[in-house]
């Protein structure tokens, strides 16, 4: 969502910045030859430093958010992402299993590698002492498996 | 696997290769003796309602196989070197061969019973590929593709229900001398239906963009030259049947329109695979109508034509797309010419056969046709269609060209691309040699009808004008100046709905899904949750509680309850014996 500060966006200013930056990337998607993109990305720079002194709170408020309303309004259909970007055409493609499943093989299965569970099961233990020594132990009421 | 000298994909390749190469030989064999072979294999007999497997070679069928085994065994060939990195590259050869055999299934088949085995074959492989990719796109495109097709199994499943009545599902004997059955035309329309969906025509084309999400072999074999044009074939086995239908008026417009909105959608996308997609969707739409005219032989040569080059185009893709770790965008491209100049010789190549450059493989087809319907009593907006897509199909070609060949490389300043391996270009080699002469041998060997062709000169140049203003768009509009205006910002509106392919990917899936979901919601919270739940469930209990609370009180024993029901009971004897007599 074009409309939507960036997680964790939380000043004025932040904001602003956020702002500017998809603003660029939306030029991006429309202006694809590299020196006309500059040129673009200059005048919009332009755009943002003329009000970059205001002092009025309210006004730079109302600006924010016409800013916000404008990029939405001119937002490009096919946005151009690098592939393993969020949206884009590679993202997630590779999956990676994380490790707690290997926990929930059958013993059956886990009997074909009896050398790496058998140290597998000593590392957990040695973890979960580690832990302990450090944090101290779990409340056993919290426990949800 | 992929270190051994024998890899499941040679293996696959060379059975394949020397597949094509047998049939090559039938072929040519079928055609000199004009010979056909029905063979019938009878599973089950009912009440003179015979169940069978058959299997028709013709040289229609071992024309198209033999296309089919080349385009999958090079594909095979490919994906060795494309898929390298890839651990589960048995599960995807495997998944190719059972798209191959269910298209082979569907080729040879004269009967409806085995035409839908192919077809659901056809559907779920091509799900099961489009998913390869297990990210949440793929899966989206994989349902979207999966449900659209279902609609034409769907269908299927209509015309083998309508077909009981003849008392065989063998449509090959009924298609000619039924011709003015009504029950003919009803299965007539569903069977138009069915190809509709395999072959993306307008209601139902959002899904071939989407199964982009495919690796790239998988474009190539499956949504470029085979599996879309599945529906193609099923329509030109059916052909006679099609004849003076006013269905067959419809599938002229929307074949048309299919056409002309897949030219201007490509136009404006930017991934690579996704416009030689909409390339793809436009060629179709092409096929689709010319048979709509009632000239199927011409629609099968540009099928096998479109086949050749199309899928050489999607190879090229890939090796591009391998190069530049995965980005399809063609905005971070250019000038890759220079750096992998076989694979930009190939790409022009089939490029320009798309185009219909006299002499390459589609020039045959496409410019046949293209006169053919210059020549036939047509309204001007199916011409104009005709024409205009034929420009938008040199519009996005020279565009793409000049995205990827001319302008400035747009991704990093510091780069080194080159192409990778031999066996990639190998494999291209072979499409290439295709695409080059099939055209040719084909129109000289097969399709040599004797078209008398006699136009006027400006119509007869006609293809050339339009190809010359399309060329010259394509130059203009990917060759932008610092100032010139962004024409896309100045027509926001309309670009987005040229862009978004009319909004059909929207509709066909917030747009069913949206008001499906709240007649869902609706029929479940006053019908699920509401009445039913009134006279079945909780009231049907709350009567019961009522009626148990009252019959309770007979219950308790009491001696006036039963001796006035003794004084009751006696007063009816009473009566019933003073009112017998």
């Amino acid at each position: 969502m074009a409309n939507v500060p960036l997680y964790g966006v939380k000043t004025h200013a932040q904001k602003v910045c956020s702002l500017y930056k998809r603003a660029l990337r939306n030029l991006e998607a429309y202006y694809d030859r590299r020196n006309v993109y500059r040129y673009q990305a200059v005048l919009l720079r332009d755009r943002f430093d003329k009000n970059a002194k205001i002092t009025d709170m309210r006004k730079a408020v109302e600006l924010l958010k016409e800013g916000e309303d404008e990029l939405f309004k001119t937002q490009h259909p096919i946005p151009k992402l690098f592939p393993t970007s969020q949206g884009g055409v590679a993202h997630q493609r590779v999956v990676t299993p994380p490790d707690w499943v290997i926990d929930y093989w059958h013993p059956l299965e886990k009997a074909h590698f009896p050398e790496y569970f058998k140290r597998r099961e000593q590392r957990k233990k040695e973890f979960i002492a580690m832990w302990e020594k450090e944090y101290g132990t779990a409340d056993k009421k919290e426990e949800k498996h | 696997m992929n270190n051994m000298k024998y890899s499941i994909c040679f293996i696959s390749f060379f059975f394949l290769f020397m597949m094509m190469m047998v049939n090559f030989f039938f072929m040519i064999y079928f055609i000199m003796n004009d010979m056909v072979i029905l063979m019938e294999w009878e599973i089950m007999s009912f009440n003179s309602l015979s169940i069978v497997m058959s299997i028709l070679l013709d040289w229609m069928s071992l024309l198209f196989m033999m296309f089919v085994f080349l385009i999958s065994s090079v594909v095979i060939y490919y994906s060795k070197s494309y898929m390298q990195s890839e651990l589960n590259l048995s599960r995807f050869i495997i998944l190719v061969l059972l798209f191959v055999f269910s298209m082979m299934l569907l080729i040879i088949s004269p009967n409806i019973i085995s035409i839908l085995l192919g077809w659901d074959g056809l559907g779920l492989v091509s799900y099961c590929l489009v998913i390869y990719y297990q990210n949440l796109k793929s899966y989206n495109a994989g349902m979207l593709t999966a449900l659209s097709n279902r609609v034409g199994d769907v269908f299927i499943l209509i015309v083998i229900s309508w077909m009981l009545n003849y008392g065989s599902w063998n449509y090959i004997f009924y298609l000619e001398f039924m011709n003015n059955d009504w029950e003919m035309m009803m299965i007539g329309s569903m069977i138009i239906m069915a190809a509709m969906t395999k072959s993306a025509q307008i209601p139902f084309s959002s899904w071939l963009p989407a199964a982009m999400a495919a690796p790239t072999p998988v474009s190539a074999l499956v949504h470029s030259s085979t599996l879309v044009t599945a529906g193609v074939y099923l329509l030109i086995r059916f052909n006679m049947m099609l004849l003076d239908m006013f269905f067959l008026k419809l599938l002229l417009l929307l074949s048309g329109l299919t056409m002309f909105m897949a030219g201007i959608s490509a136009n404006y996308e930017f991934d690579l695979k996704k416009i030689i997609a909409l390339s793809t969707l436009s060629q179709l739409g092409l096929m689709m109508s010319i048979l709509s005219m009632g000239l199927p032989d011409l629609a099968f040569f540009h099928l096998l034509t479109h086949a050749m080059f199309k899928a050489l185009l999607f190879m090229c893709a890939g090796i591009i797309i391998h190069m530049m770790n995965d980005i399809q965008d063609i905005r971070f491209m250019g000038g890759i010419s220079l750096y992998i100049p076989l694979t930009s010789l190939c790409m022009n190549i089939s490029n320009m056969a798309l185009c219909g450059i006299p002499f390459l493989a589609g020039f045959y087809s496409k410019d046949l046709i293209l006169e053919l319907v210059s020549f036939s009593n047509l309204n001007l907006m199916i011409f104009f269609l005709y024409y205009l897509s034929t420009g938008l199909t040199m519009f996005y070609s020279f565009r793409l060209m000049m995205y990827l060949m001319v302008n400035d490389f747009n991704l990093l300043s510091i780069f080194n691309l080159y192409d990778e391996d031999y066996i990639m270009l190998k494999s291209m080699f072979v499409l290439l040699f295709m695409s080059i002469i099939s055209g040719s041998f084909l129109s000289w060997m097969i399709f040599s009808y004797p078209y008398m062709i006699y136009l006027p000169f400006n119509l007869k140049m006609m293809v050339i004008y339009v190809s010359l203003v399309g060329g010259m768009l394509g130059y203009f509009i990917s060759n932008m100046k610092i100032y010139s205006v962004n024409k896309f910002l100045m027509t926001y509106n309309l670009s987005n709905f040229l862009c978004l392919m009319w909004f059909m990917p929207n509709l066909s899936t917030y747009g069913l899904s949206y008001y499906f979901l709240n007649l869902g919601q609706s029929l479940l919270k006053n019908i699920d949750m509401g009445w039913s739940e009134i006279y079945s469930g909780f009231g049907m209990m709350q009567v019961m509680k009522k009626y148990s609370v009252f019959y309770n009180v007979y219950q308790m024993n009491n001696f006036m309850i039963y001796l006035f029901s003794f004084i009751i009971w006696m007063f009816i004897l009473f009566m019933m014996l003073m009112f017998n007599n």
